[in-house]
């Protein structure tokens, strides 16, 4: 018994528990929190993939960023705590409809046979991404960096908007 | 002239055309134009049965219809029997024509009186001159519209109605007799056309077993038409209809039709000695069943009818008796004399307004001329010697008499002595003595209607001597090849029917005359249980409503609740079904992002699994 | 014995359905948006297993997935100032809610 393996069922185990407990929780809050948990043991397994640099802004944007701004939304926004039930017969056939699908897509896994590892991926990892940043994808670089120039105009503006109207109508 | 024959029942037809058309605009006038059409039909009849006298039998077909590889045609033929009956039809058809005129006169549906006139007189010429069983029976059934028709005539009266539906429906009874007959004839003939028929017939070819089957079901058809009982209860309540209508239909034509059709199909007869019989003992067994009925009735109308039904009982029995000279014979004089009697009758109710002979009486004085008629008319059905009725009677009793009925023959004789009995018992009331309802102004009736019942009762004494110069026996049964007992005539029957005549109108004389020595009601007081049942027409009537009338109204009701509900509910059921579907596929366009990303997602599911499962690659 | 490629992508798969079972089933939409970020961790995990254990193990698959949550974060800041714009709208964040597509 590999420590490697370990290792990865136990981050797997808390990754999906804190899957499983965000879809059952009630209250709003405690699902965001849960999800948060799916994130650091994602983190982890990074990790175990020598992907330490990846790891590292999984951890910030992540749990940082993205769940902070998910607790703004819920902040601004009105909620009842509890969720109304919703329709069983649809949970239902969504049910079997992703387990088929899962079902179909692990037969494709199952009947992989790729076999190489990677084994010099950890040596200098974020020097290794930062050169294949800079070289190879140097356009999609700049091009996200646009996007996200873009997003962060446009959800200003979206937000914004509303306020603005709000103010003249009073 | 024969080659123009088929013009004969054109010309009715185009009567009921025209006047259908323009009937409303010349109201009074159509009477003429019936009346011109009607005559030139008759000018062609009398040419055409001159023709026919001399040379054989003419005949026209065409290609109707195909059916796989077998031709039906149409077409028209002039036999001996064809060209006689066309002749007695258009000329009573054109005597009532006439009749009418003055009948009819002033009534608000005059000239559609004349359209149906027209109808009936084409549908009877044109089944009269038909060679194949089908347009036999397409014009059979046209006979029965045009007869519907004028019965309900007066439709404002609900008894009129109750009469019409009741002609109708029990006619079609005897209809689908006809029709199984033709579809077995067919399947085993594989024609309808009589020439074919009377070969197969004749060379053996279908089983002696079915041929009587055959027979019986043409009989049942004839039965309907001719009122044989037990279909006989249409005819009485038929006199609802106008006085020259039961003298054109109930009288001379359409009730003939029936004979006519036995008469056609003769060699189909003669191949089943089953078949004859039954025909003879339902003809004689009405003869005196409808007579016996006549003795007690009111009403002057259906004295007639009964007679009407007695009289084609003779004809069936003459049919059944190998007498088919006979039977012909006795069609023809009983066309003239009961229609002659029938049209006196009208003007004698047209003058007094009653149809109810205990209201009449003491009609000798103020209608002098409708008197003698009638008189010639019931010394005719009577039998009288010197009148054509006794010479066709007697041909019957002979032929009855030689082909070995002996039963038959004897209630034959009986209703010679009811006929005349009744008849007497019938003209004695209406004519003799005081008049016994209100003595209103009581006149004469007019030319028009007088002229039409002398050419009749001129017609009705002559006829009986057509034997005589044209040897009608051998003309007649030139296209009929059977073997005919010819003994010598025995004078016996003769003497003894005309006794028995007599007899019956001297009994009516001394019950109803006022001279008479008997009261009238001696015989029905001391046996007032028969009596009841006479009056009540041996409650045929009550028995078939009970029974028959009972039986289709209920089925009537099953299968009514059967199509409200079931067929009903399975049309019901598969809209609300359709329905229901819409609705659920209306649940999934929800406007709900989630739900439409479900189904999008289940189709990829189905996709995915689908390629999983085929291995991957198509 | 080290952990198979298939574990990690059987692992990925698991996340990916809770995720989708989670946006298309939960009625808060802030829910649904987070769930959306599971679905999209779910395919990173996937890239960065490939980048190790496939057929030619190479950085790319972890520079990817870099560019996968930069997109990620950048969709999720645009999908809550939606969010919040159609709250100050129809005060209410209840996804039944918006059903103006319905016929």
């Amino acid at each position: 018994m590999n420590g490697e393996f370990v290792a990865f069922i136990v981050l797997a185990i808390v990754a999906i528990s804190g899957g499983i407990w965000m879809l059952n929780l009630t209250k709003v809050v405690h699902m965001v929190v849960s999800l948060v948990f799916t994130f650091l043991s994602i983190a982890g397994l990074y990790i175990l993939l020598s992907a330490e640099f990846v790891a590292a802004v999984q951890v910030l944007i992540y749990s940082g960023a993205i769940t902070i701004i998910m607790l703004f939304g819920i902040m601004l926004t009105k909620h009842q705590d509890h969720e109304k039930k919703g329709s069983t017969r649809k949970k239902i056939f969504l049910f079997a409809s992703i387990l088929a699908f899962a079902f179909s897509i692990y037969i494709g896994i199952y009947n992989l046979d790729i076999g190489q590892e990677g084994t010099d991926l950890h040596v200098n990892n974020t020097e290794q991404i930062g050169i294949a940043l800079y070289t190879h994808y140097v356009i999609p670089f700049e091009l996200t960096s646009v996007v996200l120039l873009v997003a962060l105009v446009g959800a200003i503006i979206l937000a914004k908007k509303e306020e603005k109207e709000e103010k003249q109508d009073t | 002239m024969m080659q123009w024959a088929w013009f004969i029942p054109v010309f009715p037809l185009i009567s009921f055309i025209l006047i259908l058309l323009i009937g409303n605009r010349i109201k009074e006038k159509s009477a003429y134009l019936a009346i011109l059409l009607s005559f030139l039909s008759v000018i062609l009849s009398f040419f055409v049965l001159l023709e026919r006298a001399e040379k054989t039998t003419y005949q026209v077909e065409t290609i109707w219809f195909s059916i796989g590889n077998i031709d039906i045609t149409a077409g028209y033929s002039i036999t001996a029997l064809n060209s006689l009956i066309i002749l007695i039809v258009s000329l009573i058809s054109f005597l009532v024509h006439i009749y009418s005129m003055g009948y009819m006169k002033g009534h608000q549906r005059f000239s559609t009186f004349y359209g149906y006139l027209g109808l009936f007189t084409f549908s009877m010429l044109a089944l009269v001159m038909t060679t194949n069983l089908l347009q036999l029976y397409v014009f059979w059934e046209l006979v029965g519209l045009g007869s519907f028709l004028l019965i309900g005539f007066y439709f404002e009266k609900e008894a009129a109605k109750k009469a019409a539906k009741k002609a109708f429906i029990m006619t079609r009874i005897g209809d689908v007799g006809l029709f199984i007959a033709m579809i077995l004839l067919f399947w085993q003939v594989e024609s309808f056309r009589y020439e074919d028929i009377f070969q197969a017939v004749e060379s053996g070819s279908i089983s002696s077993g079915l041929v009587t089957a055959i027979a019986i079901l043409i009989f049942i058809g004839a039965m309907g038409k001719s009122g044989q009982f037990p279909l006989h209860t249409w005819l009485p309540d038929a006199m609802e209809g106008p006085t020259p209508v039961s003298a054109l239909i109930h009288a001379a034509t359409m009730v003939a039709a029936g004979v006519y059709l036995v008469a056609s199909l003769y060699p189909v007869f003669l191949a089943s000695e089953v078949a004859l019989m039954v025909v003879a003992i339902i003809g004689g067994f009405t003869a005196i069943f409808a007579a016996s009925i006549a003795l007690v009735q009111k009403d002057i109308k259906r004295i007639l009818a009964y007679s009407t039904v007695s009289q084609l009982g003779y004809m069936m029995l003459g049919l059944g008796a190998f007498g088919y000279v006979a039977a012909i014979f006795h069609l023809t004089t009983h066309a003239f004399f009961k229609a002659l009697l029938f049209l006196a009758a009208g003007s004698v109710i047209h003058a007094v307004g009653t149809q109810n002979i205990e209201n009449m009486g003491g009609l000798k004085e103020k209608m002098r001329f409708t008197m003698i008629l009638f008189l010639i008319g019931a010394l005719s059905l009577s039998g009288v010697p010197l009148f054509s009725g006794f010479f066709s009677k007697e041909a019957i009793l002979i032929a009855t008499l030689e082909s070995g009925h002996g039963v038959l023959l004897s209630l034959a004789l009986i209703t010679t002595f009811l006929t005349s009995f009744y008849m007497f018992r019938l003209f004695f009331l209406v004519f003799s003595g005081n008049m016994r309802g209100e003595t209103k102004a009581v006149h004469e009736s007019p030319k028009n209607m007088v002229w039409p019942m002398a050419i009749l009762a001129v017609l009705s004494i002559l006829v009986g001597y057509i034997d005589r110069p044209f040897s009608f026996n051998e003309w007649l049964l030139m296209d009929i090849h059977f073997n005919q007992h010819h003994s010598d005539h025995a004078i016996w029957i003769m003497i003894l029917s005309i006794v028995l005549s007599l007899f019956g109108i001297a009994l009516a004389y001394m019950m109803y005359h006022p001279n008479g020595m008997m009261k009238r009601d001696w015989l029905s007081l001391q046996v007032p249980f028969f009596y009841n049942i006479l009056v009540n027409k041996y409650y045929v009537d009550e028995f078939y409503e009970k029974t028959v009338i009972k039986v289709t109204k209920m089925s009537g009701i099953v299968l009514h609740w059967f199509d409200r509900f079931i067929i009903e509910g399975v049309m019901n059921g598969v809209a609300s079904f359709t329905q229901f579907i819409g609705r659920q596929g209306a649940k999934l366009q929800n406007g709900q992002t989630q739900m439409y990303s479900t189904i999008a997602f289940f189709g990829l599911a189905i996709f995915m699994i689908i390629y999983a499962v085929i291995g991957g690659g198509w | 014995m080290t952990t198979p490629l298939s574990a990690y992508l059987t692992l990925a798969l698991i996340l990916f359905c809770i995720g989708l079972y989670g946006a298309l089933t939960k009625r808060n939409t802030v829910i649904v948006l987070i769930c959306i970020e599971l679905m999209l961790n779910a395919a990173n995990i996937n890239f960065v297993a490939f980048s190790k254990y496939g057929l030619i193990p190479s950085i790319h698959g972890q520079v990817f997935s870099l560019f996968t949550i930069t997109i990620a974060a950048a969709e999720a800041a645009v999908g809550l100032a939606i969010l919040i714009a159609i709250y100050q709208n129809r005060k209410s964040v209840h996804i039944d809610d918006y059903q103006s597509m319905k016929h």
